[in-house]
């Protein structure tokens, strides 16, 4: 029985932040981040980027001392991440935001459209359904993100929400002005062009919610391990068949379906921009995805089947 | 901060001048011969509207409305620079795609959307100003870029590149901003580009208030690429015998 040395050095001046004796050679990465904390109560665990190299990627929370690359006294390298914040406060504030900002403009405060039009509705049945369907794709996001997902990281650094809140409470607010404006214009193929764009938010939507269950699923367990998706009985499922995921895909359907329902360019420019952003996540996932399983089923294609 | 030239240097930003040699992939021999190329027939464009410039004072005896006659090469080759993204994105350049585009693409605003656009300002001498200083600042910009590419830069090229951007870039951002706060009661009064409820698409869009949107932007922006160059000027210069890859 060995007992280890861990030291730990600033990635950038390489001096000594800590000296860690008799250390387990079976301990975890997380009781070494949380020994360090201990010594530097500001630098909580999920702030602290260990690293074998400075310049390297961040150890996992489950390596274990002596498997890694390590003499008998490791020399291990810190980073501080910044402020963090968990996933799912993100995705509350994140989500709130637009599900409040819409009733600002649909039920037109008085500083919105002015004092002449204020608390006034709209003759269009289609701006009631818009508000019922912007608020049930919130309503249904912040219920997955309290009930459903996993996330394999605990946190994001701070900066990241002023970012994102700025986004996506922003083109909420931009999408809610139009839609709801007493100069708003309804589709022009009328009720078809409306009922088919409900018919196919619903499947999206359920879509995109079968798919969130089935990742669940995958980490029923606790792990925090990736594992390939594969179609289950439920047929919205069928398109991991195709794609590597499925739930971003639904997504910017639910967005097509929401501009069809609308006719209005801002929306049109938002659901652009979500499949940007989407197309980049899925490329990424689906390239981490072949990266660590070789027997990765071929025929699928990051988000759009057979296409992209 | 379309006046001065593309926001110096990306190429070394996070390695400083000790970045290891060849861990890029620099442009292949053919992507060299085209980039010489390139950058040889941009720096012989904006010569010909300096010497335009200059032509049309002696014959004018005075600098006023002298847009018009260097109106067609300022298009041209301006429009011309929207290449440079490709060059970004290709990778035979080593600099950010997003930062050359957004510069290249506030250099082509400038041209077509205020200048082209709104008639009335071509005779402001605010355009002059600016067509001034981005003349002298791509001569000097596409002669580094030439010279460095054949690995034979002269320290004058260099020592103007990083040094008269000082007096270059407040300059033209000055005549920039001049130009559009005179666009702005024609583009009141036209109408221009602007669209406005109802219409079937449930879209406005107010060019006036855009126009007055990237002023105001010029605020932050402009201070940052300004020291930005001032801190490239200080690296660049201080190592006379660091030679700089081109861009």
């Amino acid at each position: 029985f060995v007992s280890y040395q861990v030291e730990i050095l600033d990635w950038k001046t390489k001096e000594q932040l800590c000296f860690l004796d008799k250390v387990e050679p079976n301990a975890t990465i997380r009781e070494i981040r949380l020994m360090f904390h201990k010594l530097y109560p500001r630098w909580y665990p999920a702030r602290q980027s260990i690293k074998l190299d400075p310049k390297g990627k961040s150890l996992r929370d489950e390596e274990i001392l002596q498997h890694l690359p390590v003499g008998t006294t490791a020399t291990l390298y810190f980073k501080d991440l910044g402020p963090q914040i968990g996933w799912t406060t993100v995705f509350l504030i994140e989500y709130t935001g637009p599900l409040f900002i819409y009733f600002l403009f649909y039920f037109r405060m008085p500083f919105v459209y002015g004092l002449d039009e204020r608390f006034t509705a709209s003759p269009h049945p289609v701006v009631n359904l818009a508000c019922i369907c912007h608020s049930f794709h919130y309503i249904k996001r912040l219920i997955e993100t309290i009930f459903v997902h996993r996330f394999s990281h605990g946190t994001m650094p701070l900066r990241n929400i002023v970012k994102n809140c700025f986004y996506y409470w922003g083109f909420a607010a931009w999408l809610a002005y139009y839609i709801n404006h007493p100069l708003y214009t309804p589709p022009s193929y009328g009720k078809k062009q409306i009922n088919f764009a409900v018919i196919m938010f619903l499947l999206c939507e359920a879509g995109n919610f079968s798919i969130n269950v089935a990742l669940s699923d995958l980490r029923r367990d606790g792990s925090k391990t990736r594992k390939i998706p594969y179609p289950t009985k439920n047929p919205f499922t069928w398109l991991f068949f195709f794609v590597s995921c499925p739930n971003y895909t639904y997504e910017v359907g639910t967005w097509i379906s929401f501009t069809i329902m609308t006719q209005c360019v801002p929306v049109g420019l938002f659901t652009l921009l979500c499949f940007i952003q989407m197309t980049i996540w899925a490329k990424d996932k689906h390239y981490t995805y072949l990266r660590e399983f070789k027997d990765y089923p071929s025929l699928r294609m990051p988000i759009v089947p057979f296409l992209l | 901060m379309a006046a001065s030239g593309s926001g110096g240097s990306r190429a070394d930003n996070g390695y400083g001048g000790q970045q290891q040699p060849r861990r890029r992939k620099g442009p292949g021999a053919l992507a060299t011969a085209y980039l010489v190329i390139y950058n040889v027939v941009m720096t012989a464009g904006w010569l010909v509207i300096a010497v335009g410039l200059v032509r049309a004072y002696l014959a004018k005896g005075s600098y006023h409305s002298l847009y018009y006659s260097i109106e067609k090469p300022l298009k041209f080759f301006q429009t011309g620079a929207l290449l440079e993204i490709l060059h970004c994105a290709f990778g035979i350049v080593p600099s950010s795609v997003v930062l050359t585009a957004f510069q290249v693409m506030s250099r082509v605003f400038l041209t077509w959307a205020v200048t082209h656009s709104v008639k009335e300002v071509q005779t402001e001498d605010s355009v002059l100003l600016f067509v001034v200083s981005w003349t002298i600042t791509e001569i000097i910009r596409y002669s580094f870029y030439t010279f460095s590419l054949l690995n034979h830069l002269p320290y004058l090229i260099k020592w103007a590149r990083y040094t008269l951007f000082i007096i270059l870039y407040p300059m033209g951002v000055t005549g920039e901003l001049l130009t559009i706060y005179a666009a702005l009661p024609f583009v009141r009064q036209s109408g221009l580009y602007s669209i406005s409820l109802p219409n079937k698409y449930n879209f406005s869009f107010d060019y006036y208030t855009f126009l007055i949107l990237v002023m105001i932007s010029y605020i932050p922006l402009f201070p940052q690429l300004y020291f930005h160059m001032l801190h490239q000027r200080r690296k660049v210069l201080s190592h006379p015998d660091e030679h700089k890859k081109s861009e």
